[in-house]
């Protein structure tokens, strides 16, 4: 069917197939992304609304609605996007160049925090360190008797190293990348020549890491300054606020003029820091060009200090990795979090509703809400993964067959716009846009679309990354040889670049797939209770003091999400190769 | 091509379509017996309410009511007004019966626009005062007052002003949820402003002064908020965590903080010693409906009347089933035929403030400012 309508389509624009479908991705693009963006900068500017710049600005309100939020995400995402560098670099390091023990171990291990939602991650600090401050239970910590300060137990301290224990592995990922491109021959040479050791670090090995370094600086501080979750468990009980957790306040009390600019104000600091990450890149973008493949180099040999900074490393990756599993799974059976590991019972899971225990909670696997939230969120995951792998794929196509001219400019643009958006924003403007009827499109507020192409749309920029790796990996040729025999554009993508890419586009998919399963920040606006979804009812758990459940739906997402992972690399066996030794 | 006019009109079409939302008069002086089998034609009702104790309520009704599933959603009273605003603006119905505190912005914000319908069950309406049927249907009155941990302090309340919270000895030691997250307790706020020439007598009786105000702030009712909040207040996201705070068994020194009196109920089973502050001047809080409503969108009309109607008792002293998780002390019934709960002070000695939704409703945004300024 849809072969030949697209050949019908074709036919009357023999010369301008690729024109009409770069048109067409144009408009998809234009609907998903851009449309609701504009949306909510039209919407500030009514007359009602207008006065809502002011408020956020200028006016006597302006020092808590913009700039107390708005340092705090600022020492956030310098803060995280420091010790992100400092504590991935050196992991990277370790592995990649140095005769460190069991390498491997820790390149796996260092790449797995970011797979655990940022709100976990935060669950397990609250279950260890909450203090008696806001009441109810307490953490484990001052249940064995120990007292937890405020500042460790509430606000920027435990934020911040929440956040860089979540983001690391993303600098660590890029660092450790660009390391394994350091050509031998030019560390040998050296070597050759007499250099000392740190000679070698700083005049070889730093330069060409240096765009890496600045790449993960400015994601992971993307990543801090657009986190919702962290700040919005540990901080707003001695009430810091973030812009995101502002933005979330103002909306979800109504005061959505006033929510929309601190959104617009979020995305432009966001932007801006991306902006300046590429600049430096680019001036720099003469070290990308060593090239050339001489054998790997004879790692440094780390002598005494061996032993030591294996440990420094296990210790990192431990703490970060498989000690918050432990605290989520242990606090999810304790009655107390005070008494971690006493009194263990499956009443958050399997227990019936009894009024005595939690305002009679039902555990989780028999209350029907959750029940129906686990099948939306992973039917949510899957239909993300598929719909952005499609589009992400004919993006990626269109782009890499015919990327000339001003039209695939923008479609390049726009396609990775969502990066800088943060996903909360994002939320708030998908439900300006399609919060109410659009001409004969009915309101998709509440409905499983708008998640849908919330979620696309969100991570598209992945996806077109996706789809531009595993297209680079289909030779031209093959493409231009189909063509010759007359086969359309949509044949020539279904029949040869589809299959040849499935292996990465699975990949790609099911990366997607966990990212969906552990966003709270995007949907944490879009949810309501006919479209329940996992991630937003932990956090509703946890925030009217539930822990356990929360703990307990946040390991449900931990199992599907690290499944879906660890097929995810059992496809893609290449993306580490800084592993092979 | 020129599209504007076919968008124009189809989005004329689409902005009347809610305008013939269900309206059924006739259901609306049916019995409850009456109302059964179209309930049951219905099979379903979803109710959006503002308490946990609405899971109880559903067990409750579904055991007398067979074959009618109660779907009940627990959201905050600003949550469902979000939710119910922005489900109008996008035509769906997903509410059928709303039962929510905050009647100041209820009145304004979903009575006023039409988005929920008034509805009192036939057989209450001779037990109800006015005020209590009109504009909505109240069901019961709760609270949002002064409450302390009595282990803690065996004999008795440990203020006897309000304006004592201000002061050194209470540093950090009053707790309440963020009047920016719950409207009832910006309605305390709002209370306090409202009441300012009370609070500007117990600052006299306090101080043994006349109160002297801060630069910007016009009444005593805003200097004690300021105050307060200067005094390191703790906020929350939920009254569960306030009421652990102050009620937890076995602390030594724990705070005071405002909560629902009504929680006390809660005090054998979480552990915790929570009793009212009773002897406080000017007032320990305040009091206010918990009202009742039909969405106007509502899809099983029929079986929202039903769900309402028991959700206002049976003709028992106590309420019966329908009733039972909100007879307990703390909690007054609008019937007159249902006695309050043996355990409570009754409802003319408790000292708290009666609200006024429409007053209240002027003067809440600058409230909220307020707040939002000193946060």
């Amino acid at each position: 069917m849809s072969l030949s309508v697209s050949r019908s389509f074709a036919r009357p624009f023999p010369l301008n197939g690729h024109f009409a479908l770069k048109l067409l991705v144009l408009a998809v693009l234009g609907l998903l992304v851009a449309g609701p963006l504009v949306r909510i900068l039209l919407e500030t500017l009514s007359p009602d609304a207008i006065s809502a710049w002011s408020d956020v600005t200028t006016g006597r309100l302006s020092r808590n609605l913009l700039w107390v939020p708005l340092t705090n995400t600022l020492i956030l995402g310098v803060g995280v996007a420091c010790g992100c560098v400092l504590i991935g670099g050196f992991l990277a390091w370790l592995v990649v160049m140095t005769d460190v023990p069991f390498r491997r171990t820790i390149g796996l291990m260092a790449t797995l925090p970011f797979m655990i939602p940022s709100f976990a991650t935060s669950l397990a600090w609250g279950s260890l360190f909450r203090n008696s401050r806001v009441g109810g239970q307490s953490g484990f910590l001052e249940g064995l008797g120990l007292t937890i300060p405020d500042w460790l137990a509430w606000g920027m301290i435990p934020t911040l190293i929440v956040l860089i224990a979540h983001y690391y592995s993303l600098a660590f990922t890029v660092i450790a990348a660009a390391l394994a491109t350091v050509n031998s021959d030019l560390v040998e040479a050296a070597q050759i020549a007499g250099a000392k050791r740190r000679r070698i670090l700083l005049g070889i090995v730093l330069p060409v890491a240096m765009p890496a370094v600045v790449a993960g600086a400015s994601l992971t501080f993307a990543g801090a300054v657009s986190n919702f979750a962290a700040p919005a468990l540990l901080g707003l009980p001695v009430r810091m606020q973030t812009m995101a957790t502002r933005l979330y306040g103002l909306i979800e009390v109504g005061q959505t003029s006033r929510g929309y600019v601190v959104a617009i104000l979020l995305i432009a600091v966001s932007a801006l820091f991306l902006w300046l990450g590429n600049k430096v890149l680019s001036g720099r973008r003469s070290y990308a060009t060593i090239t050339g493949k001489g054998g790997r180099a004879k790692r440094f040999d780390l002598g005494t200090a061996r032993l030591p900074l294996f440990m420094v490393a296990l210790f990192i990756c431990l703490v970060t990795t498989v000690v918050p599993v432990i605290i989520l799974i242990a606090s999810s059976l304790a009655p107390s979090s005070s008494a971690l590991f006493s009194n263990w019972t499956l009443h958050y899971w399997t227990g019936l509703s009894n009024p005595s225990i939690a305002q009679g909670q039902p555990g989780i696997w028999e209350s029907p809400f959750i029940k129906s939230a686990t099948s939306l969120t992973v039917g949510l995951g899957v239909a993300v993964a598929i719909t952005s792998s499609i589009i992400g794929l004919i993006v990626a196509y269109v782009l890499a067959r015919d990327g000339k001219g001003p039209l695939a400019g923008l479609i390049n643009q726009i396609s990775f716009l969502p990066l800088l958006v943060p996903g909360i924003a994002f939320g708030a403007a998908y439900i300006a846009l399609f919060g109410a009827p659009i001409g004969p499109l009915p309101a998709l507020y509440g409905t499983f679309p708008l998640l849908l192409i919330a979620g696309t749309a969100y991570l598209l920029p992945f996806s077109v990354q996706t789809g531009r790796a595993v297209i680079s990996q289909v030779s031209g040729d093959l493409d231009e040889s189909a063509r010759m025999t007359g086969a359309g554009m949509m044949r020539r993508l279904v029949a040869i670049t589809v299959p040849l890419a499935s292996r990465g586009l699975a990949a790609g998919g099911l990366i997607v797939f966990v990212k969906i399963m552990r966003d709270l920040s995007l949907v944490v606006l879009l949810f309501t209770p006919t479209t329940p979804l996992l991630s937003v009812l932990a956090y509703r758990y946890a925030s009217e003091g539930f822990t356990q459940f929360a703990n307990a739906i946040t390991v449900v997402i931990l199992v599907i999400s690290i499944a879906a992972t660890l097929m995810a690399n059992q496809l893609q066996a290449k993306s580490q190769p800084w592993l092979k030794s | 091509m020129n599209m504007k006019p076919l968008l124009l009109s189809a989005a004329l079409v689409a902005l009347t379509l809610p305008a013939l939302a269900q309206n059924a008069p006739e259901l609306d002086v049916m019995s409850a017996e009456e109302l059964l089998p179209l309930a049951k034609a219905e099979g379903t009702v979803t109710v959006y309410a503002f308490t946990s104790r609405i899971a109880a309520v559903e067990k409750a009704f579904e055991a007398a009511y067979p074959g009618i599933d109660m779907v009940s959603h627990d959201m905050s009273s600003t949550e469902q007004i979000t939710r119910l605003k922005a489900e109008a603006s996008a035509g769906i119905a997903s509410a059928d019966v709303v039962y929510i505190s905050d009647a100041p912005v209820v009145f304004k914000d979903l009575l006023e626009p039409g988005l929920i319908t008034r509805y009192v069950p036939p057989r209450v309406a001779s037990l109800l005062d006015e005020n209590e049927k009109s504009p909505l249907l109240a069901q019961r009155l709760s609270t949002k007052v002064l409450m302390y941990n009595e282990e803690a302090n065996p004999s008795g309340a440990p203020v006897k002003n309000l304006w004592e919270l201000t002061t050194e000895p209470w540093k950090g030691r009053v707790i309440m949820v963020d009047p920016l997250q719950r409207g009832d307790y910006l309605d305390l706020m709002t209370e306090l402003v409202v009441r300012s020439d009370d609070m500007a007598q117990a600052y006299q009786a306090q101080f043994g002064k006349a109160i002297t105000l801060d630069d910007e702030i016009e009444t005593a009712g805003e200097q004690f908020i300021v105050d307060l909040f200067k005094n390191d207040l703790i906020l929350v996201s939920s009254t569960d965590d306030v009421n652990a705070a102050v009620g937890a068994r076995g602390q030594k020194n724990p705070p005071v903080g405002f909560t629902s009196y009504s929680d006390r109920r809660d005090n054998e089973d979480e552990g915790w010693a929570l009793q009212v502050v009773n002897t406080v001047v000017p007032a320990n809080g305040i009091i206010f409906p918990a009202v009742l409503a039909i969405s106007s969108t509502a899809k099983n009309a029929a079986a929202a009347r039903l769900a309402i109607d028991f959700l206002m008792g049976d003709d028992s002293s106590t309420g019966g089933a329908g009733f039972k998780p909100f007879y307990v002390a703390g909690d007054y019934a609008t019937r007159s035929d249902i006695v309050s709960h043996p355990d409570a002070v009754p409802l003319a000695d408790l000292k708290a403030w009666s609200i006024d939704p429409s007053a209240t409703a002027k003067i809440r945004q600058d409230v909220s400012d307020l707040v939002l300024s000193l946060q």
